[in-house]
């Protein structure tokens, strides 16, 4: 039986922080390759939560468990618990729907719908509210405005989503996973692609966006990393290494493991 | 500790300990300079460790260059990071150990020209060996990667406090005996405060160099024993 790992928070409100997310010996194959080997980790509410560690570790593989999106593969199976708010979201009964919209993806590239702006935003609405075109309109204002991109757009929002920059683009797609009202929204590497400001417009989001919503985002960027997470989790070959706070993870990190994958020594 | 990938990242922090094992090698022949011009009245002696200072502030200068371009180019983590960091601070308070070492050489002179001050420095003698031995030590127990060693050289520091406090109450009571001594102690008081505050910065140093070494600190209640302030002289 492992233990529950979570970050040693020794502030009292961090402390008081309800988890959202609980993995438990989860287990992930890949047809016979185990990809992830008995993770067990805790991610708190309203949080921001990074998952680092070499290509090939498992860090995408565990956040596309979250939503189940894996299974729009064959022959990947997951065993074991994820948690969401104290329900298991690996059961067979789960509305992979319903999880969907509680759980919002962004991915590496921004992957914009061939449509208009707004359309971009009003389209996933639409598959689980019926609303009324002034409701629509406030959303869609609404969720542009939560991804800062509502001021650059707001005089073309007929304009096809493909026009924008890529970093608008990635926007959008933000603006998009927080129309349907998710409750946690995974990032999967969601500023590799971009430029600097572009990277820094899209921190400095998440940084908002963790007020009302428990983040996860999965990074190549160490610094980045340390940048916007409360707590990071280090991975390696399928399992979780080291999870605690960042700031411990990159000063003085517990295992030797981490140490040199962050300071750059991995062979 | 491993290599990097990037094998010039190994050249640049090398470069960094490098210029702070130089700059202890230094600072220990500064100090052990000064004292020993002011125990001698050697002048030559005194005049070689006022020139020094300025060798010293000039390797400072490099490794305040050298250590923010590297975070500027790698941004380093973790133990690297404390490392760097580290340094920057141990390079601050090396600095200053030389500050108060050419301080001590420039009194050479004045102390020299007054009464017998062979007499009343004996005591300084034994100070400035203990002072000696820290700055030595926590240059080579920072090399040498030792921790524990670093912790017990830390609180050694409360010898150096209590010798001074001696040393304040004996150069009090010559000054009582004899108005000529005047002088001459004071010059030498002015010198068992700069070795004091050596041994301060070598404290300094030595909680740095833990930190980088651990990634912990050190707990903050260093055993303290400065008691001149309340010192009466010996009657």
């Amino acid at each position: 039986m492992s233990q529950m790992l979570s970050p040693d928070m020794t502030i009292a409100a961090e402390a008081a922080a309800k988890a959202k997310i609980e993995v438990k010996n989860l287990n992930f194959y890949y047809g016979q390759s185990k990809a992830l080997k008995d993770i067990t980790l805790s991610l708190p509410e309203r949080s921001v939560t990074a998952f680092i560690g070499p290509s090939g570790c498992g860090k995408s593989t565990l956040l596309r468990v979250f939503n189940r999106i894996y299974e729009l593969y064959p022959k990947q199976t997951a065993e074991g618990q994820v948690l969401l708010d104290g329900k298991n979201v690996l059961d067979r009964s789960q509305d992979l729907n319903l999880l969907r919209t509680k759980i919002g993806m962004v991915f590496q590239k921004p992957t914009p719908f061939p449509m208009s702006i707004y359309e971009n935003i009003a389209f996933g609405v639409r598959l689980y509210e019926k609303i009324s075109k002034s409701e629509m309109d406030g959303r869609v204002e609404q969720a542009l405005k939560r991804a800062a991109l509502w001021n650059e757009v707001k005089d073309k929002l007929n304009a096809s989503g493909l026009s924008l920059s890529g970093g608008q683009q990635q926007r959008l797609c933000i603006a998009r996973t927080v129309a349907v009202k998710p409750e946690v929204i995974l990032l999967d590497e969601p500023a590799s692609a971009l430029d600097p400001l572009s990277t820094a417009k899209i921190e400095e989001l998440i940084d908002e966006l963790q007020a009302d919503y428990t983040i996860v985002i999965v990074t190549h960027n160490m610094q980045q990393a340390a940048r916007v997470s409360k707590q990071t989790a280090f991975m390696y070959l399928g399992e979780l290494v080291e999870f605690d706070r960042t700031e411990k993870i990159f000063t003085s990190p517990r295992e030797k493991r981490t140490q040199d994958y962050i300071t750059g020594r991995f062979g | 500790m491993g290599e990097h990938t990037v094998a010039s990242f190994d050249e640049d922090l090398g470069q960094i300990s490098r210029l702070i094992s130089d700059m202890g090698d230094l600072a220990g022949s500064m100090v052990g300079g000064a004292t020993k011009a002011l125990l001698n009245s050697d002048n030559a002696l005194a005049q070689r460790v006022v020139s020094d200072d300025a060798i010293m502030d000039a390797r400072q200068r490099e490794l305040d260059d050298r250590a923010i371009t590297l975070i500027a180019k790698r941004q380093p983590m973790a133990d690297d990071l404390r490392h760097v960091v580290g340094s920057i601070r141990m390079a601050g308070d090396l600095e200053r150990i030389g500050d108060l070492a050419k301080n001590i050489a420039k009194r050479v002179g004045t102390v020299g020209l007054s009464v017998t001050p062979r007499d009343l420095s004996n005591s300084i003698d034994t100070m400035a060996q203990l002072v000696l031995i820290q700055v030595q030590g926590v240059i080579e127990e920072y090399a040498a990667h030792d921790a524990n060693a670093l912790a017990t050289l830390r609180a050694n520091d409360e010898r150096i406090d209590i010798k001074y406090t001696s040393v304040f109450r004996e150069l009090l009571t010559y000054m009582m005996e004899d108005p000529r001594n005047i002088t001459a102690c004071t010059h030498l008081l002015f010198c068992a405060k700069n070795l004091e505050r050596i041994g301060d910065h070598v404290t300094n140093i030595a909680e740095n160099a833990y930190y980088v070494l651990t990634g912990t600190q050190l707990p903050a209640n260093r055993p303290k024993q400065d008691e001149t302030a309340m010192a009466a002289p010996a009657a």
